[in-house]
């Protein structure tokens, strides 16, 4: 998120994917550009990076279980102690974290959210979700992690695409449009990847231009391998809604309406991104970033980063309908039936 | 008609079923428990074999058992197999005569726990004297007595010691400690928060044995007045223990459902909320289900604790704009009542005033638009208050109005609630006949013991009449134009809520397949003026076909 005022904050990065998706490969290949000064790099484990001028922290995989039972909550403690220690210790400019790939990015997503030190200090960047297209559509079936992985992405980067076969590409790209309609999704072979594809993965711009650019998704269909975004047959109990409302929302319904939704659904709730137009001020659009039943303090933007000033929500969810989103927007937000429209 | 024979047949009665396809017949037949048929006493006669009991009912009157869809049983028991009664017009001498004579026959070490002196006594016993005078009655034993409001407690010296309260000990929040005016000694008098201090060690010294006493002494008091089903509703862990005791020494008379509070009230003390509920299948037995769930939103309108819309009168303590508050707030209640429907457990919500009522039904019709209908019912308890515009949504949402306790007429509550909120708004008690008008399912309960005793007779006179069936403000009656008639009202202590607590397919209406849950009458309710409906005492009550209480 962007702050509008105050001091600038470091962005998070946070890399993501499941076992042997790519995940070092790509660190690598980022860490071996250039222009690093102040960026810094925080794994699992020493490993394949064998490039010792770099700036790496080592962590380890500490799970706590929150007083209140909920594992979605789950904070690395050791992990919030790194990053609260970064700034004290080294010039910082830029964090990368890479998560191991069996891990639930939402808990690390939280506490950049809620940990009062880190929101003062860091904003989220992006999350990238490397993708295998070799296994990567397996992986997916086989694995609730591996969704999730894909469901929270701002980037899916699809791995070894130049050893996969195309029918493969295209099949996973069907699947990865099912799971996460609005995610950018770019090929990478051989781990070439620039810092500059990954950067600002998650900024309001491409949330603007993915729903600007998509077709209206909500029709019928009986074909089960086709590839419209926006439709629940694929194979994942994980989809991706969107939606367009015309007119501005009461900010106050909306957010009742979302603190509804956070503790109803927040479990199922994998992702949540929006641009809104509020009707108490319709010149510059609030950005609201979710993360189950997390949100992030809304950011007013400056300014609506194009011509297209109509609130746009999507969703990452795990097995809710589209129909009771859509609603309750219209019953609890007051949106009128006609002001609302699906988008892929 | 079945060919099996009936182990019992009730005839020559003139029996109301609470059932339209059949409201009246004159005899029944029960097998293993269950009613195997009903019909006419010839008809019910070719039912019965050698080893068939004939009971001739003479006549008499006879219906279904009644559900009580609110009360607090081990409490009730509790209060009248361990707790000192004391007259509510008690004084200083009297209350220390009654505690020296429980002391000279009190076990070792045991307390000695009475209920209920006059909220007027208070300056007699808030004082140094008044103390000494306590201590010496009570021989070295730990004394806890009980006011009339519930809100506080007057305590001993050994009382004191054992909760660790001393001469510098701070008052607890929202509460205090009573000290004499002219010494500033303490005077064992607790206040508010205070007195949960002493509850709360003393309800160590409660024992699993003293529960089950305590629920096989309510069930017996229930049974006495035909009540053979009910939801208990505050289930603490211990309260679940005492029932399912109960049930598993084939002594529980009455199907029980089980009411576990999300956060533990100011009352009763132990787990609450998902620890307790983790537990809950650990107490279901054949007759006992811990099915629900109880969220305690708002307070009483007398204390100013119930939330409502528009303020109370002005006082010096709220000021002018005072309108109460709820104690839990919008979001969690929707929480919780979303994983409460996700763990199959309906809510029983305490809202008193009517912002409360409207809170609570927003809360449900939030949770219903996101995951969709389901077959819980939830309950308003004690809808009294209701704002016009919420009537028709207990039925939009499914939702149950808790009539309890039985105050539908002139009390001193009624007295209570003018005081804060002037005449014309505390008339405004008990829409019943408006939520019917709008389609709502009412279900009778009785709060016992926040009324002393659990009586039905007096409640279903009640709605009838709408005046006090104890003769109590006489010529007065409230909000008449709100009154139902007989059938209407035995339906609200019957089948009404049995359909509330999720046990409609079991009893509430007498059918072939359902429990044999059958109470006999001295009098026809329906035939006798409605003012002496309250009258009614209860000849015999069958309970799964077993005559479980026989008036001697």
């Amino acid at each position: 998120m962007v702050e509008v005022t105050g001091k600038p904050l470091v962005p998070v990065t946070l890399v993501t994917g499941f076992l042997g998706s790519g995940k070092t490969t790509l660190l690598n290949r980022l860490l071996s550009e250039p222009a690093l000064d102040g960026t810094v790099a925080i794994i699992n484990e020493f490993g394949a990076i064998g490039l010792d001028h770099l700036l790496v922290e080592v962590t380890e995989e500490r799970f706590a279980l929150l007083d209140n039972g909920c594992v979605c909550c789950t904070v690395r403690d050791d992990l919030v102690e790194t990053l609260k220690r970064l700034p004290e210790r080294r010039p910082l400019t830029r964090v990368i974290i890479e998560t191991t790939g069996l891990a639930d990015p939402a808990p690390i997503l939280h506490a950049l959210m809620v940990e009062p030190e880190l929101v003062a200090t860091y904003r989220i960047d992006g999350v990238v979700t490397t993708v295998d297209a070799v296994n990567g559509l397996d992986t997916l079936a086989r694995h609730t992690e591996a969704r999730k992985q894909a469901g929270v992405a701002d980037l899916l980067l699809l791995t070894k695409a130049d050893i996969a076969s195309p029918e493969a590409i295209v099949a996973l790209h069907t699947a990865l449009a099912g799971i996460n309609g609005t995610a950018i999704r770019r090929a990478a072979e051989h781990g070439a990847v620039r810092m500059d594809d990954v950067l600002g993965a998650g900024a309001p711009r491409h949330l603007d231009h993915a729903l600007a650019s998509s077709k209206e998704a909500e029709h019928t269909c009986a074909d089960p391998t086709c590839n419209h975004a926006g439709h629940a047959h694929h194979l994942s109990d994980i989809a991706s809604h969107a939606f367009i409302i015309d007119e501005p929302v009461e900010w106050a319904r909306l957010r009742q309406w979302l603190e509804h939704f956070a503790a109803l659904k927040g479990a199922d709730m994998l992702r949540m991104k929006g641009l809104v137009a509020i009707a108490e001020h319709p010149e510059a659009p609030l950005v609201l970033h979710g993360v189950q039943h997390i949100f992030h303090p809304p950011q007013k933007l400056a300014a609506w980063p194009s011509a297209d000033r109509r609130t746009r929500l999507v969703f990452i969810t795990r097995n809710i309908p589209r129909e009771t989103i859509e609603r309750t927007l219209k019953k609890f937000v007051g949106v009128s039936p006609a002001g609302i429209r699906s988008a892929a | 008609m079945s060919t099996k024979h009936a182990d019992l047949v009730l005839t020559n009665g003139r029996i109301y079923t609470v059932d339209a396809v059949e409201p009246w017949v004159e005899a029944i037949a029960i097998a293993d428990g269950r009613i195997l048929a009903r019909g006419s006493a010839t008809e019910m006669s070719e039912l019965a074999g050698a080893a068939t009991r004939i009971v001739d009912l003479n006549g008499h009157f006879a219906m279904p058992g009644i559900v009580d869809v609110h009360n607090h049983v081990v409490m009730g028991g509790q209060a009248e197999l361990f707790e000192l009664a004391l007259p509510r017009d008690a004084r200083l001498d009297a209350i220390i005569a009654l505690v020296r004579e429980a002391a000279e026959k009190a076990e070792p070490g045991q307390w000695i726990l009475g209920a209920a002196w006059g909220a007027d006594a208070i300056s007699e016993l808030d004082n140094s004297a008044a103390l000494a005078a306590l201590d010496a009655a009570s021989l070295g034993h730990p004394v806890c007595l009980r006011d009339e409001t519930a809100h506080n407690r007057w305590v001993n010296s050994e009382a004191m010691r054992l909760s660790g309260i001393s001469e510098t000990t701070p008052n607890p929040d929202m509460g205090s400690f009573g000290r004499d005016a002219a010494t500033g000694k303490l005077t064992g008098m607790m206040i508010e928060a205070a007195a949960g201090i002493v509850e709360r060690v003393a309800s160590t010294h409660f024992t699993e044995d003293m529960g089950i006493a305590a629920a096989a002494q309510a069930i017996k008091t229930l049974n006495s007045y035909g009540v053979t089903g009910f939801l208990e509703a505050a289930s603490m862990q211990s309260v679940m223990a005492a029932v399912h005791g109960l049930d598993q020494r084939n002594a529980l008379s009455a199907w029980a459902v089980m009411a576990m509070p999300a956060v533990e009230p100011n009352f009763l003390f132990g787990l609450a909320g998902d620890e307790l509920f983790a537990l809950r299948e650990n107490y279901r037995g054949p007759h006992v289900k811990p099915d629900f769930v109880k969220i305690f939103l708002d307070g009483v309108p007398g204390a100013r604790t119930a939330a409502f819309h528009e303020a109370y009168l002005e006082d010096p303590i709220h000021g002018c704009c005072f309108r109460g508050k709820t104690m839990v707030t919008y979001p969690d209640l929707v929480r919780w009542l979303g994983k409460c429907e996700a763990q199959g457990l309906a809510v029983k919500i305490h809202c008193a005033g009517d912002a409360a009522v409207s809170q609570a039904l927003d809360a449900i019709d939030v949770v219903r638009s996101f995951n969709g209908p389901t077959d819980l019912i939830h309950h308003i308890a004690h809808a009294s208050y209701i704002h016009p515009d919420d009537y028709k949504r207990f039925a939009e949402l499914g939702v149950a109005a808790d009539l309890s306790p039985m105050i539908w007429y002139p009390t001193t509550f009624l007295e209570g609630h003018r005081a804060v909120m002037g005449t014309e708004r505390a008339e405004k008690f008990w829409p019943n006949a408006d939520l019917i008008k709008a389609g709502a399912l009412l279900a009778g309960g009785s709060d016992w013991p926040v009324i002393p005793n659990p009586d039905p007779w007096n409640g279903i006179e009640g709605l009838v009449t709408r005046e006090n069936p104890s003769g109590a403000f006489a010529g007065q009656a409230l909000w008449k134009e709100q009154a139902v008639d007989v059938a209407t009202a035995v339906a609200i202590f019957t089948i009404n809520s049995a359909k509330a607590i999720g046990i409609e397919a079991l009893t509430g209406s007498l059918a072939p397949g359902k429990s044999a849950d059958i109470i006999v009458l001295d009098q026809n309710i329906f035939e006798v003026p409605a003012n002496r409906i309250s009258r009614t005492q209860v000849l015999t009550t069958y309970f799964e076909g077993r005559a479980v209480f026989e008036r001697a």
